[in-house]
């Protein structure tokens, strides 16, 4: 359904995307996991031809988006990071003009508004004005509006960012139910819980490279058998963070939390707790809280990258 | 196809915002009504002695001008009052002692330099003791002159400089203020006594010259507030979104064009409608004459629009640079206060105002004109609608 092969793409002399390529099958949902700045928004506008690249190509069903960009985006529903709507005119007025800007008729798209409206569950607000809705609301309707011409390829880029929990239980469940009817689903996210719970495929990317692709299961079985563990103690001490380095189960240490809050990367956690808690005692550190991770992706990426997906 | 639909969604997002409609119909209904009503008057039916002004003017003011040459000279005047020219104050006072002239009246150089700022300087008022009804007619035709010129002035500066600023209907309650003082200090004038010179074949009144001016003026905005919509569709993303539909960027542009210029044809046809009802200005005898100027208008500042959007980048920008444009454009253009008291070398530069064209077309149309002498006019504003569309939808295309 949708190909991205080696797709480079330099804004000035900074190169922000180098050379990403993956694949989605029809009926599948990808999610594409990264943290910001890691090039997820330009890899999708280069795929819904917002933005040319400077190698590599994308197809989707077949039309490349260098050649037949229109055939693409007939193809295609985005909902953009940034609410994309005209705040002045009301949601179901909304919902009309993105609706006929994909070509759908007067009555057609009056119709599909109010199956878009019942989606979203905000039939009941259809003629109130954009910006007298909550933020949880409009990004609603924002991807409403990307469902209006039924797309066969769902693209979100970060839907629920800076949302209230039920804003955004409302709309993991809608996007759900759309993969569930046989929509295919592209999600961008930096919280691995949604990607987690939406999409069969992950890919993780960083730095503008795609550094591990798979089904949820295929990723955390890279992990190398590796656990994160969570020690909080009393004070931060130089010498034992050196000390725990050293180490030979222990792989990597991040400190978080004004420094009192260690993520220990260790490849088996068998003698590991009562080592680590020996060492801390030995260094005359006080141990508060100790607390083995059920590994994840949240894991994965600390293992590839070093670092978090959030700060 | 596309483009209609997106120039209508532009239409009625312009149309239905309080502050468009109040800045783009309200206001230059209201300022018609303020200029016109200081500018234009019945002079009473007592028949007035007839007297003769004695005049002293230093250096060549354009104002000056305008005062002897087309109000104590001009048609309505010209049985009452009598003019003569005097060389220096101390002769016109020898005049007055002889009972040569019945008032003298002492013009300063320079007189108009500071009426941008809403300022001119004193004019001396000779009179002689004896005559008091001769001289209190003189003090009034200046009078009203005077505060006329100002009101005139101020009050459009004051529209054009705030205008950008309305972000909160408290702004709107601000200005609405401040016109609606104009508006009583205009309605105050005691006797309002000068009517405005002639242009063309019929007389057009002050109400009528003003309201064509407000026209030109308020038409000006479409530039400003196209070139925002342009922007703000960038900024709020929903350009990309556009863009994201198969939609061609040509039908995008042309879709914005449309949008701003069904806003501008609109605003020109409530404002004509409005002002024949309310104010009983009379258009014209050729209504096709006026639609075909207001239509070339509405597309020459449609045109401009794009021309900017493409060239401008943000909206602070637009605002700082289309007010001040604005301000320009409405002097040159003669919207402020006629053009022709300014020196000729302006009077050219003024040609480069669209709504200049706009604006004596409007006023020939009034006095009744022919359509090859509105040739011209409609030739320059569709040259500037070509050149700007041309320009603005090659830059914008390619970025
Ligand atoms: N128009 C641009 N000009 C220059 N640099 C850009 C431009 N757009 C994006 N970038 C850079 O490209 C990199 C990737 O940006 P992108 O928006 O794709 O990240 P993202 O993964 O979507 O991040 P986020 O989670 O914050 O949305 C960033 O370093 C950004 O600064
Ligand atoms: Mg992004």
């Amino acid at each position: 359904m949708l190909e991205v092969s080696k797709v480079r793409k330099s804004f000035g002399k900074t190169e922000v995307v180098k050379g990403v390529t993956f694949s989605v099958e029809r009926g599948e949902a990808f999610g594409l996991l990264g943290p910001n700045g890691a090039g997820k928004s330009t890899t999708i506008s280069m795929i819904c031809g917002l933005l040319p690249f400077n190698e590599g190509d994308i197809t989707v069903d077949g039309y490349s988006v260098k050649n037949n960009p229109m055939e693409i985006k007939k193809r295609i529903g985005v909902v953009p990071q940034d609410i994309a709507l005209y705040p002045t005119m009301s949601a179901m007025d909304n919902l009309l003009f993105w609706g006929k800007m994909y070509g759908l008729s007067r009555k057609n798209a009056l119709n599909r508004a109010y199956e878009v409206l019942d989606i979203v569950g905000l039939r009941d607000r259809a003629k109130d004005k954009i910006e007298t809705f909550s933020g949880g609301m409009k990004r609603r309707i924002n991807i409403g509006a990307a469902l209006m011409h039924r797309p066969q390829i769902l693209i979100m880029d970060e839907p629920t960012v800076g949302i209230d929990p039920q804003s955004r239980n409302h709309i993991l469940e809608t996007v759900k139910q759309l993969n569930k009817e046989g929509m295919t689903i592209i999600y961008t996210s930096h919280y691995m819980e949604e990607v987690e719970f939406l999409c069969e495929r992950i890919g993780i990317i960083d730095h503008g490279e795609v550094i591990a692709v798979g089904t949820k299961e295929d990723l955390i079985n890279r992990l190398s058998g590796g656990t994160v563990i969570k020690m909080e103690i009393g004070h931060y001490n130089k010498s034992l963070v050196e000390e725990l380095n050293t180490l030979p189960f222990v792989e990597k240490i991040v400190t978080k939390d004004d420094e009192r809050e260690l993520e220990i990367f260790v490849n088996s956690s068998h003698q590991a707790l009562g080592e680590l808690v020996s060492t801390a005692v030995k260094n005359n550190v006080e141990v508060s809280t100790i607390q083995v991770q059920e590994p994840n992706l949240e894991t994965l990426f600390l293992q590839l990258t070093g670092r978090s997906l959030r700060d | 196809m596309k483009s209609f639909i997106i120039a209508w969604k532009d239409f009625k997002i312009r149309f239905t915002d309080r502050k468009g409609f109040f800045m783009m119909i309200f206001f230059p209904v209201i300022l018609t009504a303020i200029l016109g009503s200081a500018l234009s008057g019945v002079m009473g039916e007592t028949s007035l002695p007839k007297t003769t002004i004695g005049i002293v003017q230093t250096g060549n003011d354009p104002l000056a001008a305008v005062l002897i040459k087309d109000v104590l000279k001009g048609k309505d005047l010209k049985d009452i009052v009598s003019v003569k020219q005097v060389d220096s104050e101390k002769q016109l006072k020898t005049f007055l002692r002889d009972e040569k002239i019945d008032a003298g009246i002492v013009i300063p150089s320079n007189w108009s330099q500071d009426l941008q700022n809403g300022q001119l300087k004193q004019v001396k008022l000779l009179v002689d003791p004896g005559k008091e009804l001769k001289g209190s007619i003189v003090n009034t035709i200046l009078q009203s002159f005077v505060n006329r010129v100002v009101t005139v002035s101020t009050s459009t500066k004051t529209v054009i400089t705030h205008s950008a600023q309305i972000l909160s209907p408290n702004d709107l309650k601000g200005l609405t203020g401040q016109l609606i003082n104009s508006l009583q200090k205009a309605a105050n004038e005691p006797y309002k006594s000068v009517q405005n010179s002639t242009i063309g074949k019929r007389m057009v009144s002050g109400m009528q010259y003003y309201a064509a001016a407000m026209a030109a003026m308020f038409l000006l905005f479409n530039v400003l507030n196209g070139t925002k919509s342009f922007i703000n569709e960038r900024d709020t993303e929903t350009l990309a979104r556009l863009m994201s539909t198969p939609t061609r960027k040509l039908s995008i542009l042309v879709g914005k064009f449309l949008g701003n210029l069904y806003f501008a044809i609109a605003q020109l046809g409530i404002f004509i409608t409005v002002t024949s009802l309310l104010f009983k200005v009379n258009w014209g005898e050729n209504l096709m004459q006026t639609i075909l100027i207001g239509f070339c208008y509405a597309i020459s500042v449609s045109g401009l629009a794009m021309l900017f959007a493409a060239f401008i980048k943000n909206e602070k920008t637009a605002d700082t640079a289309g007010g001040l444009g604005i301000q320009i454009f409405s002097l040159l253009g003669g919207s402020m206060v006629p053009i022709m008291i300014f020196p000729k070398a302006l009077q050219t530069v003024s040609n480069i105002a669209p709504n200049k064209w706009a604006l004596s077309s409007f006023t020939e149309i009034m006095a009744g004109t022919t359509w090859s002498d509105l040739s011209l006019p409609i030739t320059v504003l569709l040259t500037i609608s070509i050149l700007s569309i041309t320009i603005g939808t090659w830059r914008l295309q390619v970025k």
